[in-house]
């Protein structure tokens, strides 16, 4: 791990105390810290738990701390999610690169290309080995269609399990990586996969969205960078700072949802008056991410605010979920003709089974009783 | 198996058979209740069949839900009138004037309608839950209502009540997650969808059936064979 610590770097390139605070008090806030987040396992003193100075576990963490070394890998992905992390707000992204972390590979920003940048990942990866943090962008095909993503000779699925094998942590970013994304939709021809569904033997964090908000993967980087620990996780390992609650909980076109007004199409009085999205489509009511709070662009707008219904992108399998300008109430298939025209026919020739059993019961019941007579 | 896949299926391929069971069930139940027949005329009777038909929807559609006095049914045990009704007309506005719920009918029939705004359709959404409560309750405790009541009633009640209440719970946002109480709602629905055919709720399709015939009997004016 590089040796001096992030104040001491900051301090090195010019950065003064007063500067710094301020950095820390960002972060803090971009964190959303209320308190200090869990302090056993971040090693810092445990006094400064109950501090009503939230920035003070930064900046105590950034004094004692060395810069993290970042291991960035890109497989069947666009490039979208590092993308939004250069329009990072807070913490921004040279703020990171600068401060706060060592990237030691990224294919699109590292300067170097070919064996070049490939030796020194190896080098990497031997120097810092369990201490760095595997960042991972874009879905992996594996078995044989694993040749699907070749990256300098080999497959994604070594490079991967390589990677992955000496890394402390797996951040997967957008939800390609994280839960497979547009390359694993139906019928998914270059059998990719999630991380997770890949490496199971270490703490995996996913980010997921397409792309991921870049404050999302700026904050957990951060975090980690900071504390050593993971934040807290749901039950898709997204972090609970970012995925608590709905885009639909936090919507600001929620009031016309309960009002019952509703765009009916993308050009009405409806969609002018900023109604609600609900029945163009929008899955906001079962996506959880916070568009609707941090939003894009250094909080400039988000796709409902500017018209577009949800798409349930931080979602798994969002592609196959259902048309997107189908309301999510809907089932997912409408039967087809053939099939209702198959259940149909079943009951009636089964109703008329039945009609000419009953109708022979009667007759023989009527013969038996005319016999008796 | 995660709550995203577990939802998958429920609106997706268990719904699809649950639906289809539903139309072949009910088609199968109407085939063999109209192959039963019904009683041919002897002779003409005197009286207008079809005045009896048109007398008969007026009593069951505005006398019998407006003028309680008319249904001796009320006087006898004016709960299950009361919270019948109610029930009833929570279902109609629920299930056919909410917005989540016309979008279905949009998905499947092609074309949707106007809705009743939220808080209108959230607060007969409980209306329709306290009836359904109150109903099993007088089920339980009426002296002649707890002879009537066997495994089927209590069926019919649960089957219905559940897709209601997890409707409801969905709304609300109580107890589970948003989605994990989707699953409930839609796997609820095709318990429901499934048990219809099988059961005496198949009443909203046979009550037309039988409106019609008893209004043909009524409008006769002849000697009962």
């Amino acid at each position: 791990m590089p040796d001096e610590t992030i104040y001491q770097s900051m301090k090195n390139k010019g950065v003064s105390r007063r500067d710094f605070l301020k950095l820390s008090g960002l972060f803090a806030m971009a964190l959303g810290f209320t308190k200090a987040p869990p302090f056993e396992e971040s090693g810092l003193p445990t006094s400064l738990e109950f501090s009503p100075k939230v920035a003070e576990p930064i900046v105590r963490a950034m004094e004692t701390k060395p810069r993290l070394p970042v291991i960035w890998l890109e497989f069947q992905d666009c490039t979208g999610c590092s993308e939004a992390l250069t329009r990072s707000n807070s913490p921004t992204l040279s703020s990171l690169v600068l401060n706060t972390l060592t990237i030691e590979y990224h294919e699109t920003l590292s300067a170097a290309a070919g064996f070049q940048v490939e030796e020194a990942k190896q080098q990497a990866m031997k120097k810092y080995a369990g201490q760095y943090i595997l960042v991972v962008e874009g879905s992996i095909p594996v078995g044989e269609e694993a040749l699907y993503c070749v990256i300098g000779g080999r497959t994604g699925e070594e490079i991967l399990k390589e990677a992955a094998a000496g890394a402390a942590a797996i951040i997967a970013v957008g939800n390609c990586s994280s839960f497979g994304g547009l390359p694993k939709a139906k019928p998914n021809p270059t059998n990719a996969k999630g991380v997770w569904e890949i490496i199971t033997d270490k703490p995996i964090i996913n980010i997921s969205g397409c792309p991921a908000i870049p404050e999302a993967i700026t904050g957990v980087i951060a975090h980690y960078a900071l504390f050593g620990t993971l934040p807290e996780l749901d039950g898709l390992h997204r972090p609970k700072t970012f995925y608590g609650v709905t885009v639909h909980d936090r919507c600001l076109r929620r009031p016309f949802y309960e009002a019952g007004k509703f765009a009916l199409s993308f050009d009405d009085e409806g969609a002018k008056k900023g109604y609600c999205l609900y029945k163009l489509g929008c899955k906001g009511p079962t996506t959880y991410n916070s568009c609707a709070t941090i939003k894009w662009d250094a909080g400039l707008s988000f796709p409902i605010q500017s018209g577009h219904p949800c798409l349930g992108c931080s979602e798994p399998n969002f592609w196959d979920g259902g048309g997107f300008y189908q309301g999510q109430s809907a089932p997912l298939e409408r039967p087809e003709v053939t099939a209702v025209g198959a259940a149909v026919a079943a009951g009636v020739v089964l109703g008329a089974g039945m009609a000419v059993a009953n109708s022979n019961q009667k007759k023989a019941a009527e013969a038996l009783k005319g016999g008796s007579k | 198996m995660n709550t995203q896949t577990m939802l998958e299926l429920a609106r997706g391929p268990i719904f699809y058979g649950a639906l289809l069971f539903f139309i072949a069930g009910m088609l199968y139940r109407l085939v063999t209740v109209i192959s039963l027949g019904w009683n041919k005329d002897l002779a003409k009777p005197r009286g207008d069949k079809a005045t009896g038909v048109v007398k008969s929807f007026l009593r069951g559609g505005i006398i019998f839900p407006f003028f309680p006095r008319e249904k001796a049914a009320y006087a006898r045990n004016p709960i299950v009138y009361i919270a019948g009704g109610l029930f009833h007309l929570s279902l109609f506005i629920v299930v056919i004037l909410g917005a989540a719920h016309m979008l279905v009918w949009k998905s499947l029939i092609g074309f949707g309608w106007p809705t009743l705004p939220l808080p209108i359709v959230d607060w007969m959404a409980a209306v329709g839950i306290i009836a359904m409560v109150a109903l099993i309750v007088n089920r339980m405790v009426h002296p002649v209502m707890k002879l009537l009541t066997g495994v089927a009633e209590v069926l019919n009640w649960l089957f219905v009540f559940l897709p209601m209440i997890t409707g409801y719970m969905m709304t609300h946002h109580m107890f589970l997650p948003y989605e994990n109480l989707f699953v409930l709602h839609m796997m609820s629905i095709n318990v429901l969808l499934v048990w219809i055919p099988l059961s005496r709720i198949s009443h909203f399709m046979f009550y037309f059936f039988s409106r019609t015939i008893h209004g043909v009997e009524w409008g006769k004016r002849n000697a009962m064979p």
